[in-house]
Protein backbone atom coordinates (compact mmCIF):
# COMPACT_ATOMS: atom_id res chain seq x y z
CA UNK A 1 0.00 0.00 0.00
CA UNK A 2 2.36 2.73 -1.13
CA UNK A 3 1.29 6.29 -0.99
CA UNK A 4 2.96 8.90 -3.11
CA UNK A 5 4.21 11.65 -0.82
CA UNK A 6 2.71 15.08 -1.53
CA UNK A 7 5.03 17.17 -3.70
CA UNK A 8 7.09 19.95 -2.13
CA UNK A 9 5.12 22.50 -4.14
CA UNK A 10 1.84 21.18 -2.72
CA UNK A 11 3.11 21.25 0.86
CA UNK A 12 4.47 24.81 0.52
CA UNK A 13 1.19 25.97 -1.06
CA UNK A 14 -0.73 24.53 1.87
CA UNK A 15 1.57 25.73 4.64
CA UNK A 16 1.46 29.40 3.54
CA UNK A 17 -2.31 29.97 4.01
CA UNK A 18 -2.34 27.68 7.07
CA UNK A 19 0.31 29.87 8.77
CA UNK A 20 -1.39 33.09 7.63
CA UNK A 21 -4.65 32.02 9.27
CA UNK A 22 -3.06 30.86 12.54
CA UNK A 23 0.20 32.54 13.62
CA UNK A 24 -0.25 35.23 10.98
CA UNK A 25 -3.33 36.56 12.76
CA UNK A 26 -1.17 37.62 15.74
CA UNK A 27 0.73 40.50 14.02
CA UNK A 28 -2.36 41.28 11.91
CA UNK A 29 -4.54 41.90 14.96
CA UNK A 30 -4.94 45.66 14.44
CA UNK A 31 -7.81 48.03 13.64
CA UNK A 32 -5.91 50.32 11.25
CA UNK A 33 -5.52 50.58 8.34
CA UNK A 34 -9.13 49.69 7.65
CA UNK A 35 -9.68 48.08 4.27
CA UNK A 36 -13.08 48.55 2.59
CA UNK A 37 -14.42 49.48 6.01
CA UNK A 38 -13.20 46.24 7.60
CA UNK A 39 -10.82 46.30 10.55
CA UNK A 40 -7.35 45.26 9.35
CA UNK A 41 -7.45 41.92 11.17
CA UNK A 42 -10.80 40.97 9.62
CA UNK A 43 -9.63 42.09 6.16
CA UNK A 44 -6.46 39.98 6.63
CA UNK A 45 -8.49 36.89 7.51
CA UNK A 46 -11.01 37.37 4.67
CA UNK A 47 -8.20 37.96 2.16
CA UNK A 48 -6.46 34.73 3.19
CA UNK A 49 -9.73 32.76 3.12
CA UNK A 50 -10.19 33.94 -0.48
CA UNK A 51 -6.53 33.28 -1.37
CA UNK A 52 -6.59 29.73 0.02
CA UNK A 53 -8.41 28.27 -3.03
CA UNK A 54 -5.73 29.82 -5.27
CA UNK A 55 -2.93 28.19 -3.25
CA UNK A 56 -4.75 24.86 -3.09
CA UNK A 57 -5.40 25.02 -6.83
CA UNK A 58 -1.65 25.25 -7.45
CA UNK A 59 -1.19 22.35 -5.02
CA UNK A 60 -3.88 20.41 -6.87
CA UNK A 61 -2.20 20.97 -10.24
CA UNK A 62 1.20 19.95 -8.89
CA UNK A 63 -0.28 16.77 -7.38
CA UNK A 64 -1.82 15.79 -10.71
CA UNK A 65 1.31 16.45 -12.73
CA UNK B 1 -51.74 37.33 13.94
CA UNK B 2 -48.05 38.08 13.38
CA UNK B 3 -47.13 34.89 15.17
CA UNK B 4 -49.50 32.88 12.98
CA UNK B 5 -47.99 34.29 9.78
CA UNK B 6 -44.39 33.70 10.85
CA UNK B 7 -44.98 30.26 12.34
CA UNK B 8 -47.19 29.32 9.38
CA UNK B 9 -44.35 30.02 6.94
CA UNK B 10 -41.93 27.96 9.05
CA UNK B 11 -44.42 25.06 9.12
CA UNK B 12 -45.03 25.13 5.37
CA UNK B 13 -41.30 25.23 4.56
CA UNK B 14 -40.48 22.39 6.96
CA UNK B 15 -43.31 20.19 5.62
CA UNK B 16 -42.30 20.92 2.02
CA UNK B 17 -38.69 19.99 2.83
CA UNK B 18 -39.75 16.71 4.46
CA UNK B 19 -41.81 15.98 1.33
CA UNK B 20 -38.77 16.77 -0.86
CA UNK B 21 -36.66 14.44 1.27
CA UNK B 22 -39.19 11.64 0.92
CA UNK B 23 -39.46 12.19 -2.84
CA UNK B 24 -35.65 11.98 -3.07
CA UNK B 25 -35.52 8.51 -1.50
CA UNK B 26 -38.45 7.02 -3.43
CA UNK B 27 -37.42 4.01 -5.44
CA UNK B 28 -33.90 3.87 -4.00
CA UNK B 29 -33.16 0.33 -2.88
CA UNK B 30 -31.62 0.60 0.55
CA UNK B 31 -28.69 -1.40 1.82
CA UNK B 32 -26.02 -0.27 4.28
CA UNK B 33 -23.66 0.88 1.46
CA UNK B 34 -26.39 2.94 -0.16
CA UNK B 35 -27.83 4.14 3.11
CA UNK B 36 -24.75 5.33 4.97
CA UNK B 37 -22.29 6.32 2.24
CA UNK B 38 -24.52 6.91 -0.78
CA UNK B 39 -23.08 3.94 -2.67
CA UNK B 40 -19.65 5.69 -2.75
CA UNK B 41 -20.40 7.46 -6.02
CA UNK B 42 -21.20 10.99 -5.04
CA UNK B 43 -19.61 13.39 -7.49
CA UNK B 44 -17.85 16.71 -6.90
CA UNK B 45 -20.86 19.03 -7.05
CA UNK B 46 -23.22 16.96 -4.90
CA UNK B 47 -20.41 16.27 -2.42
CA UNK B 48 -19.78 20.02 -2.20
CA UNK B 49 -23.45 20.53 -1.42
CA UNK B 50 -23.57 17.59 1.01
CA UNK B 51 -20.53 18.81 2.93
CA UNK B 52 -21.82 22.37 2.96
CA UNK B 53 -25.18 21.05 4.11
CA UNK B 54 -23.58 19.28 7.05
CA UNK B 55 -21.02 21.94 7.89
CA UNK B 56 -23.14 25.08 7.73
CA UNK B 57 -25.74 24.54 10.42
CA UNK B 58 -27.90 26.60 12.70
CA UNK B 59 -24.58 27.38 14.38
CA UNK B 60 -23.46 29.29 11.30
CA UNK B 61 -26.78 31.06 11.15
CA UNK B 62 -27.27 32.09 14.78
CA UNK B 63 -24.18 31.09 16.76
CA UNK B 64 -21.62 33.03 14.71
CA UNK B 65 -23.81 36.16 14.82
CA UNK B 66 -24.35 35.61 18.53
CA UNK B 67 -20.61 35.57 19.16
CA UNK B 68 -20.00 38.67 17.06
CA UNK B 69 -22.72 40.27 19.19
CA UNK B 70 -21.62 38.90 22.56
CA UNK B 71 -17.82 38.62 22.25
CA UNK B 72 -16.83 40.65 19.20
CA UNK B 73 -13.60 39.92 17.33
CA UNK B 74 -12.81 36.48 18.85
CA UNK B 75 -15.70 35.30 16.62
CA UNK B 76 -13.31 35.72 13.68
CA UNK B 77 -11.85 32.35 14.64
CA UNK B 78 -14.86 30.78 12.91
CA UNK B 79 -13.72 32.14 9.53
CA UNK B 80 -10.21 30.74 10.02
CA UNK B 81 -10.78 27.24 11.34
CA UNK B 82 -12.96 25.97 8.52
CA UNK B 83 -10.42 27.19 6.00
CA UNK B 84 -7.56 25.54 7.90
CA UNK B 85 -9.61 22.33 7.98
CA UNK B 86 -10.00 22.36 4.19
CA UNK B 87 -6.22 22.76 3.79
CA UNK B 88 -5.68 19.74 6.08
CA UNK B 89 -8.37 17.75 4.27
CA UNK B 90 -6.60 18.33 0.96
CA UNK B 91 -3.89 15.93 2.18
CA UNK B 92 -5.76 13.77 4.68
CA UNK B 93 -9.14 13.05 3.02
CA UNK B 94 -7.85 11.33 -0.18
CA UNK B 95 -5.82 8.59 1.58
CA UNK B 96 -8.62 8.06 4.14
CA UNK B 97 -11.06 7.66 1.27
CA UNK B 98 -8.81 5.24 -0.60
CA UNK B 99 -8.28 3.02 2.43
CA UNK B 100 -12.02 3.13 3.26
CA UNK B 101 -12.90 2.05 -0.27
CA UNK B 102 -10.34 -0.77 -0.35
CA UNK B 103 -11.38 -2.09 3.05
CA UNK B 104 -15.12 -1.36 2.81
CA UNK B 105 -15.54 0.96 5.81
CA UNK B 106 -18.98 2.36 6.56
CA UNK B 107 -18.40 4.35 9.74
CA UNK B 108 -15.67 6.56 11.20
CA UNK B 109 -14.81 4.04 13.95
CA UNK B 110 -14.38 1.31 11.27
CA UNK B 111 -11.20 3.13 10.29
CA UNK B 112 -9.80 2.69 13.81
CA UNK B 113 -10.89 -0.90 14.35
CA UNK B 114 -9.45 -2.05 11.02
CA UNK B 115 -6.31 0.10 10.70
CA UNK B 116 -5.21 -0.71 14.23
CA UNK B 117 -6.65 -4.24 14.22
CA UNK B 118 -8.69 -3.67 17.38
CA UNK B 119 -12.44 -4.02 17.68
CA UNK B 120 -12.15 -2.51 21.16
CA UNK B 121 -10.52 0.66 19.82
CA UNK B 122 -13.32 0.95 17.27
CA UNK B 123 -15.91 0.64 20.05
CA UNK B 124 -14.08 3.28 22.15
CA UNK B 125 -14.02 5.72 19.24
CA UNK B 126 -17.70 4.99 18.56
CA UNK B 127 -18.69 5.67 22.17
CA UNK B 128 -16.69 8.91 22.35
CA UNK B 129 -18.10 10.05 19.00
CA UNK B 130 -21.60 9.24 20.21
CA UNK B 131 -21.18 11.25 23.42
CA UNK B 132 -19.64 14.21 21.58
CA UNK B 133 -22.50 14.32 19.10
CA UNK B 134 -24.91 15.01 21.96
CA UNK B 135 -23.88 18.67 22.46
CA UNK B 136 -23.86 19.11 18.66
CA UNK B 137 -27.46 17.89 18.43
CA UNK B 138 -28.29 20.04 21.46
CA UNK B 139 -26.92 22.98 19.47
CA UNK B 140 -29.40 22.31 16.66
CA UNK B 141 -32.21 21.79 19.16
CA UNK B 142 -31.40 25.08 20.89
CA UNK B 143 -31.23 26.89 17.57
CA UNK B 144 -34.66 25.66 16.48
CA UNK B 145 -36.08 26.47 19.90
CA UNK B 146 -34.83 30.08 19.60
CA UNK B 147 -36.32 30.37 16.11
CA UNK B 148 -39.70 28.96 17.10
CA UNK B 149 -39.83 31.18 20.17
CA UNK B 150 -39.05 34.36 18.25
CA UNK B 151 -41.29 33.49 15.28
CA UNK B 152 -44.05 32.98 17.88
CA UNK B 153 -43.55 36.55 19.14
CA UNK B 154 -43.10 35.33 22.69
CA UNK B 155 -46.42 33.49 22.70
CA UNK B 156 -44.64 30.14 22.96
CA UNK B 157 -43.04 28.91 26.16
CA UNK B 158 -39.34 27.86 25.85
CA UNK B 159 -40.18 24.33 27.00
CA UNK B 160 -42.93 24.06 24.37
CA UNK B 161 -40.57 25.51 21.77
CA UNK B 162 -37.85 22.95 22.55
CA UNK B 163 -40.46 20.17 22.51
CA UNK B 164 -41.51 21.31 19.03
CA UNK B 165 -37.85 21.36 17.98
CA UNK B 166 -37.33 17.86 19.37
CA UNK B 167 -40.45 16.60 17.60
CA UNK B 168 -39.40 18.17 14.26
CA UNK B 169 -35.91 16.65 14.45
CA UNK B 170 -37.19 13.19 15.35
CA UNK B 171 -39.90 13.15 12.67
CA UNK B 172 -37.55 14.53 10.02
CA UNK B 173 -34.86 11.94 10.76
CA UNK B 174 -37.31 9.05 10.80
CA UNK B 175 -39.09 10.17 7.65
CA UNK B 176 -36.22 11.30 5.46
CA UNK B 177 -33.18 9.24 6.48
CA UNK B 178 -29.74 10.22 5.28
CA UNK B 179 -30.34 10.30 1.56
CA UNK B 180 -33.48 12.30 2.15
CA UNK B 181 -31.41 14.68 4.24
CA UNK B 182 -28.94 15.13 1.38
CA UNK B 183 -31.80 16.13 -0.89
CA UNK B 184 -33.24 18.43 1.73
CA UNK B 185 -29.77 19.98 2.04
CA UNK B 186 -30.13 21.42 -1.45
CA UNK B 187 -33.34 23.26 -0.48
CA UNK B 188 -31.81 24.26 2.83
CA UNK B 189 -28.65 25.76 1.32
CA UNK B 190 -30.67 27.94 -1.05
CA UNK B 191 -32.92 29.29 1.69
CA UNK B 192 -30.04 29.80 4.14
CA UNK B 193 -28.13 31.77 1.52
CA UNK B 194 -31.13 34.07 1.07
CA UNK B 195 -31.46 34.43 4.84
CA UNK B 196 -27.75 35.20 5.30
CA UNK B 197 -27.69 37.77 2.48
CA UNK B 198 -30.73 39.45 4.00
CA UNK B 199 -29.32 39.49 7.52
CA UNK B 200 -25.76 40.38 6.52
CA UNK B 201 -26.33 42.95 3.76
CA UNK B 202 -29.94 44.21 3.85
CA UNK B 203 -30.08 44.69 7.64
CA UNK B 204 -26.88 46.76 7.95
CA UNK B 205 -27.81 48.75 4.83
CA UNK B 206 -31.22 49.52 6.32
CA UNK B 207 -29.90 50.83 9.62
CA UNK B 208 -26.40 52.13 8.84
CA UNK B 209 -26.26 52.56 5.05
CA UNK B 210 -23.78 49.68 4.54
CA UNK B 211 -22.00 46.88 6.43
CA UNK B 212 -19.02 49.23 6.87
CA UNK B 213 -21.45 51.75 8.40
CA UNK B 214 -22.51 49.12 10.94
CA UNK B 215 -18.84 48.54 11.84
CA UNK B 216 -18.38 52.31 12.24
CA UNK B 217 -21.35 52.38 14.60
CA UNK B 218 -19.80 49.59 16.69
CA UNK B 219 -16.50 51.49 16.84
CA UNK B 220 -18.20 54.74 17.91
CA UNK B 221 -20.16 53.05 20.68
CA UNK B 222 -18.31 53.66 23.99
CA UNK B 223 -20.10 50.66 25.56
CA UNK B 224 -17.61 48.24 24.02
CA UNK B 225 -14.26 49.62 22.92
CA UNK B 226 -11.85 47.38 20.97
CA UNK B 227 -14.79 45.18 19.91
CA UNK B 228 -13.44 44.68 16.38
CA UNK B 229 -9.89 43.63 17.27
CA UNK B 230 -9.01 40.46 19.15
CA UNK B 231 -6.45 41.86 21.60
CA UNK B 232 -3.96 40.25 23.99
CA UNK B 233 -5.02 37.49 26.39
CA UNK B 234 -6.67 38.87 29.51
CA UNK B 235 -8.67 37.50 32.41
CA UNK B 236 -11.99 36.03 31.35
CA UNK B 237 -11.75 37.19 27.75
CA UNK B 238 -10.85 35.28 24.61
CA UNK B 239 -7.60 36.87 23.47
CA UNK B 240 -5.36 36.30 20.48
CA UNK B 241 -3.71 33.23 22.05
CA UNK B 242 -7.13 31.65 22.50
CA UNK B 243 -8.09 32.46 18.91
CA UNK B 244 -4.93 30.94 17.41
CA UNK B 245 -5.02 27.80 19.55
CA UNK B 246 -8.75 27.33 18.96
CA UNK B 247 -8.27 27.65 15.20
CA UNK B 248 -5.61 24.92 15.34
CA UNK B 249 -7.73 22.68 17.60
CA UNK B 250 -10.98 22.96 15.68
CA UNK B 251 -9.23 22.95 12.30
CA UNK B 252 -7.78 19.52 13.21
CA UNK B 253 -11.12 18.32 14.58
CA UNK B 254 -13.28 19.50 11.68
CA UNK B 255 -13.34 16.24 9.70
CA UNK B 256 -13.12 13.97 12.76
CA UNK B 257 -16.89 14.00 13.36
CA UNK B 258 -18.44 10.62 12.52
CA UNK B 259 -20.74 12.21 9.93
CA UNK B 260 -17.76 13.98 8.29
CA UNK B 261 -15.77 10.74 8.02
CA UNK B 262 -18.82 9.16 6.36
CA UNK B 263 -18.95 12.11 3.92
CA UNK B 264 -15.29 11.47 3.01
CA UNK B 265 -16.12 7.80 2.32
CA UNK B 266 -19.10 8.79 0.16
CA UNK B 267 -16.98 10.62 -2.46
CA UNK B 268 -16.61 9.06 -5.90
CA UNK B 269 -12.81 9.26 -5.91
CA UNK B 270 -9.79 10.96 -4.37
CA UNK B 271 -9.72 13.65 -7.03
CA UNK B 272 -13.28 14.71 -6.06
CA UNK B 273 -12.11 15.25 -2.48
CA UNK B 274 -9.07 17.31 -3.51
CA UNK B 275 -11.16 19.54 -5.76
CA UNK B 276 -13.67 19.99 -2.94
CA UNK B 277 -10.90 21.10 -0.58
CA UNK B 278 -9.85 23.68 -3.18
CA UNK B 279 -13.30 25.25 -3.51
CA UNK B 280 -14.89 24.84 -0.06
CA UNK B 281 -13.15 27.94 1.43
CA UNK B 282 -15.39 30.12 -0.77
CA UNK B 283 -18.34 28.96 1.33
CA UNK B 284 -16.70 30.54 4.38
CA UNK B 285 -17.36 34.02 3.02
CA UNK B 286 -20.98 33.56 4.13
CA UNK B 287 -19.69 33.86 7.69
CA UNK B 288 -18.49 37.41 7.06
CA UNK B 289 -22.10 38.39 6.32
CA UNK B 290 -23.23 36.63 9.49
CA UNK B 291 -20.74 38.75 11.48
CA UNK B 292 -22.19 41.89 9.87
CA UNK B 293 -25.64 40.76 11.03
CA UNK B 294 -24.37 40.26 14.58
CA UNK B 295 -22.62 43.66 14.70
CA UNK B 296 -25.73 45.38 13.31
CA UNK B 297 -27.87 43.75 16.01
CA UNK B 298 -25.41 44.88 18.67
CA UNK B 299 -26.13 48.52 17.83
CA UNK B 300 -29.85 48.18 17.01
CA UNK B 301 -30.92 45.85 19.82
CA UNK B 302 -28.27 46.04 22.56
CA UNK B 303 -28.50 44.45 25.97
CA UNK B 304 -28.80 40.69 25.27
CA UNK B 305 -26.72 38.64 27.71
CA UNK B 306 -25.52 35.05 28.10
CA UNK B 307 -27.12 32.48 25.79
CA UNK B 308 -29.63 35.14 24.66
CA UNK B 309 -26.97 36.65 22.35
CA UNK B 310 -27.84 33.87 19.90
CA UNK B 311 -31.13 35.67 19.23
CA UNK B 312 -29.27 38.80 18.10
CA UNK B 313 -30.34 39.64 14.57
CA UNK B 314 -33.61 37.71 14.82
CA UNK B 315 -34.82 40.23 17.40
CA UNK B 316 -34.01 43.01 14.92
CA UNK B 317 -35.92 41.26 12.14
CA UNK B 318 -38.87 40.65 14.45
CA UNK B 319 -39.07 44.24 15.67
CA UNK B 320 -38.44 46.09 12.41
CA UNK B 321 -39.78 43.93 9.57
CA UNK B 322 -43.13 42.39 8.55
CA UNK B 323 -43.99 38.99 9.98
CA UNK B 324 -43.56 37.22 6.63
CA UNK B 325 -39.90 38.31 6.45
CA UNK B 326 -39.33 36.93 9.93
CA UNK B 327 -41.11 33.74 8.81
CA UNK B 328 -38.75 33.21 5.88
CA UNK B 329 -35.63 33.92 7.94
CA UNK B 330 -36.85 31.63 10.72
CA UNK B 331 -37.70 28.91 8.19
CA UNK B 332 -34.17 29.11 6.76
CA UNK B 333 -32.73 28.80 10.25
CA UNK B 334 -35.00 25.88 11.12
CA UNK B 335 -33.87 23.94 8.04
CA UNK B 336 -30.27 24.80 8.96
CA UNK B 337 -30.93 22.97 12.22
CA UNK B 338 -33.04 20.06 10.98
CA UNK B 339 -30.92 18.89 8.06
CA UNK B 340 -27.60 18.59 9.94
CA UNK B 341 -29.39 17.21 13.00
CA UNK B 342 -30.72 14.33 10.91
CA UNK B 343 -27.19 13.57 9.69
CA UNK B 344 -25.80 13.79 13.21
CA UNK B 345 -28.49 11.60 14.76
CA UNK B 346 -28.03 8.94 12.09
CA UNK B 347 -24.23 9.07 12.43
CA UNK B 348 -24.47 8.69 16.21
CA UNK B 349 -26.92 5.81 15.88
CA UNK B 350 -24.96 4.06 13.12
CA UNK B 351 -21.60 4.08 14.94
CA UNK B 352 -23.11 2.49 18.05
CA UNK B 353 -25.23 0.11 15.96
CA UNK B 354 -22.23 -1.00 13.89
CA UNK B 355 -19.10 -0.66 16.04
CA UNK B 356 -20.55 -1.57 19.43
CA UNK B 357 -23.64 -3.73 18.80
CA UNK B 358 -22.97 -5.54 15.51
CA UNK B 359 -19.18 -5.90 15.99
CA UNK B 360 -19.82 -7.53 19.35
CA UNK B 361 -22.48 -9.88 18.02
CA UNK B 362 -25.68 -8.12 19.05
CA UNK B 363 -28.34 -7.18 16.54
CA UNK B 364 -26.80 -9.02 13.62
CA UNK B 365 -29.78 -9.27 11.25
CA UNK B 366 -30.86 -6.37 9.07
CA UNK B 367 -34.23 -6.02 10.79
CA UNK B 368 -32.58 -5.99 14.22
CA UNK B 369 -30.05 -3.38 13.06
CA UNK B 370 -32.76 -1.11 11.74
CA UNK B 371 -34.58 -1.37 15.04
CA UNK B 372 -31.39 -0.62 17.01
CA UNK B 373 -30.66 2.39 14.79
CA UNK B 374 -34.14 3.83 15.27
CA UNK B 375 -34.06 3.34 19.03
CA UNK B 376 -30.58 4.95 19.18
CA UNK B 377 -31.76 7.95 17.13
CA UNK B 378 -34.36 8.51 19.81
CA UNK B 379 -31.80 7.99 22.60
CA UNK B 380 -29.45 10.65 21.20
CA UNK B 381 -32.32 13.08 20.70
CA UNK B 382 -33.44 12.51 24.30
CA UNK B 383 -29.88 12.96 25.61
CA UNK B 384 -29.62 16.20 23.62
CA UNK B 385 -32.88 17.31 25.19
CA UNK B 386 -31.54 16.53 28.65
CA UNK B 387 -28.27 18.34 27.91
CA UNK B 388 -30.26 21.39 26.82
CA UNK B 389 -32.00 21.40 30.20
CA UNK B 390 -28.78 21.35 32.26
CA UNK B 391 -26.15 23.18 30.17
CA UNK B 392 -27.37 26.66 29.47
CA UNK B 393 -24.60 27.86 27.20
CA UNK B 394 -24.26 29.64 23.88
CA UNK B 395 -24.28 27.80 20.55
CA UNK B 396 -20.52 28.38 20.19
CA UNK B 397 -20.02 27.02 23.69
CA UNK B 398 -21.87 23.81 22.77
CA UNK B 399 -19.89 23.38 19.58
CA UNK B 400 -16.55 23.80 21.36
CA UNK B 401 -17.45 21.07 23.89
CA UNK B 402 -17.94 18.57 21.07
CA UNK B 403 -14.84 19.71 19.19
CA UNK B 404 -12.63 19.20 22.24
CA UNK B 405 -13.72 15.57 22.23
CA UNK B 406 -13.63 14.56 18.57
CA UNK B 407 -10.26 16.27 18.00
CA UNK B 408 -8.75 13.53 20.18
CA UNK B 409 -9.21 11.23 17.13
CA UNK B 410 -6.92 13.38 14.98
CA UNK B 411 -3.59 11.66 15.84
CA UNK B 412 -5.16 8.26 15.18
CA UNK B 413 -6.45 9.27 11.75
CA UNK B 414 -3.20 10.98 10.68
CA UNK B 415 -1.02 8.05 11.81
CA UNK B 416 -3.64 5.63 10.48
CA UNK B 417 -3.00 6.57 6.86
CA UNK B 418 0.74 5.96 7.21
CA UNK B 419 2.33 2.59 6.68
CA UNK B 420 4.08 2.66 10.07
CA UNK B 421 1.19 2.74 12.48
CA UNK B 422 1.52 2.60 16.26
CA UNK B 423 -0.31 -0.05 18.29
CA UNK B 424 -4.02 0.15 19.03
CA UNK B 425 -3.08 0.35 22.71
CA UNK B 426 -1.05 3.52 22.13
CA UNK B 427 -3.82 5.23 20.14
CA UNK B 428 -6.44 4.22 22.71
CA UNK B 429 -4.27 5.36 25.64
CA UNK B 430 -3.78 8.72 23.94
CA UNK B 431 -7.51 9.21 23.40
CA UNK B 432 -8.28 8.22 27.00
CA UNK B 433 -5.57 10.60 28.31
CA UNK B 434 -6.98 13.45 26.24
CA UNK B 435 -10.47 12.78 27.56
CA UNK B 436 -9.30 12.56 31.18
CA UNK B 437 -7.66 15.97 30.82
CA UNK B 438 -10.82 17.37 29.20
CA UNK B 439 -13.06 16.05 31.95
CA UNK B 440 -10.67 17.46 34.57
CA UNK B 441 -10.94 20.91 32.98
CA UNK B 442 -14.69 20.62 32.53
CA UNK B 443 -15.26 19.73 36.19
CA UNK B 444 -13.29 22.82 37.27
CA UNK B 445 -15.01 24.87 34.55
CA UNK B 446 -11.63 25.80 33.00
CA UNK B 447 -11.86 26.86 29.35
CA UNK B 448 -8.33 28.14 28.85
CA UNK B 449 -4.91 27.90 30.47
CA UNK B 450 -2.90 31.08 30.15
CA UNK B 451 -5.02 32.02 27.16
CA UNK B 452 -4.52 28.64 25.45
CA UNK B 453 -7.69 26.69 24.59
CA UNK B 454 -7.95 23.83 27.11
CA UNK B 455 -8.84 21.41 24.31
CA UNK B 456 -5.41 21.92 22.74
CA UNK B 457 -3.77 21.12 26.09
CA UNK B 458 -5.78 17.88 26.11
CA UNK B 459 -4.64 17.13 22.56
CA UNK B 460 -1.01 17.67 23.65
CA UNK B 461 -1.52 15.23 26.54
CA UNK B 462 -3.00 12.78 24.05
CA UNK B 463 0.09 12.97 21.80
CA UNK B 464 2.56 12.66 24.71
CA UNK B 465 0.79 9.60 26.14
CA UNK B 466 0.53 8.13 22.63
CA UNK B 467 4.30 8.47 22.18
CA UNK B 468 5.10 6.93 25.59
CA UNK B 469 2.55 4.12 25.18
CA UNK B 470 3.81 3.19 21.73
CA UNK B 471 7.31 2.86 23.16
CA UNK B 472 5.98 0.48 25.84
CA UNK B 473 3.62 -1.44 23.52
CA UNK B 474 4.98 -1.26 19.97
CA UNK B 475 2.88 -2.29 17.00
CA UNK B 476 2.94 -6.05 16.52
CA UNK B 477 1.97 -5.79 12.89
CA UNK B 478 4.98 -5.76 10.53
CA UNK B 479 5.21 -2.68 8.32
CA UNK B 480 3.37 -3.33 5.11
CA UNK B 481 5.50 -4.04 2.09
CA UNK B 482 5.06 -1.33 -0.54
CA UNK B 483 3.06 -2.50 -3.49
CA UNK B 484 2.28 -0.76 -6.73
CA UNK B 485 -0.85 1.36 -6.36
Amino acid sequence: MSRRRPSTTAVVCAVIPALALTLGVIPADRLEPRIAGLPFVLAWIVAWVLLTPAFLWIAYRSERA
Amino acid sequence: MNAQVALGIVAVVVLATIALGLAGVRGVKMNPQEYIVGGRRIGALLLWLLLAGEIYTTFTFLGAAGWAYGKGAPAYYILCYGTLAYVISFFLAPPVHRIARERGYLTGPDFFSDRYGSRLLGALVALVGFVMLVPYVTLQLTGIQILVQIAGFGSIDPIVAVAIAFFLIAVFTFAAGLRGAAWAAVAKDGLVLIGVIFAGLVLPAHFFGSPAGALDAVLRDPAHPHWLVIGPPSAGANGITWVVTTVILTGCGFFMWPQSMAAIYSARDEDTLRRNAVFLPFYQVMLLLVFFAGFTALEVAPGLKGPNVDQSFLIVVRDHYPAWVLGIVAAAGTLAGLVPAAGQLLAAASIIGKNVCADYGFARGEAAQTLVTRVLVLVVALLAFGFWAVAKTTLVGLLLIGYNGVTQFFPGVVLGVSSRRPSAFAIGAGIVAGLVVLIGFAVRNVGQIGGVNAGLVALAANVVVLAIASAIVPARRPAEAPTAA
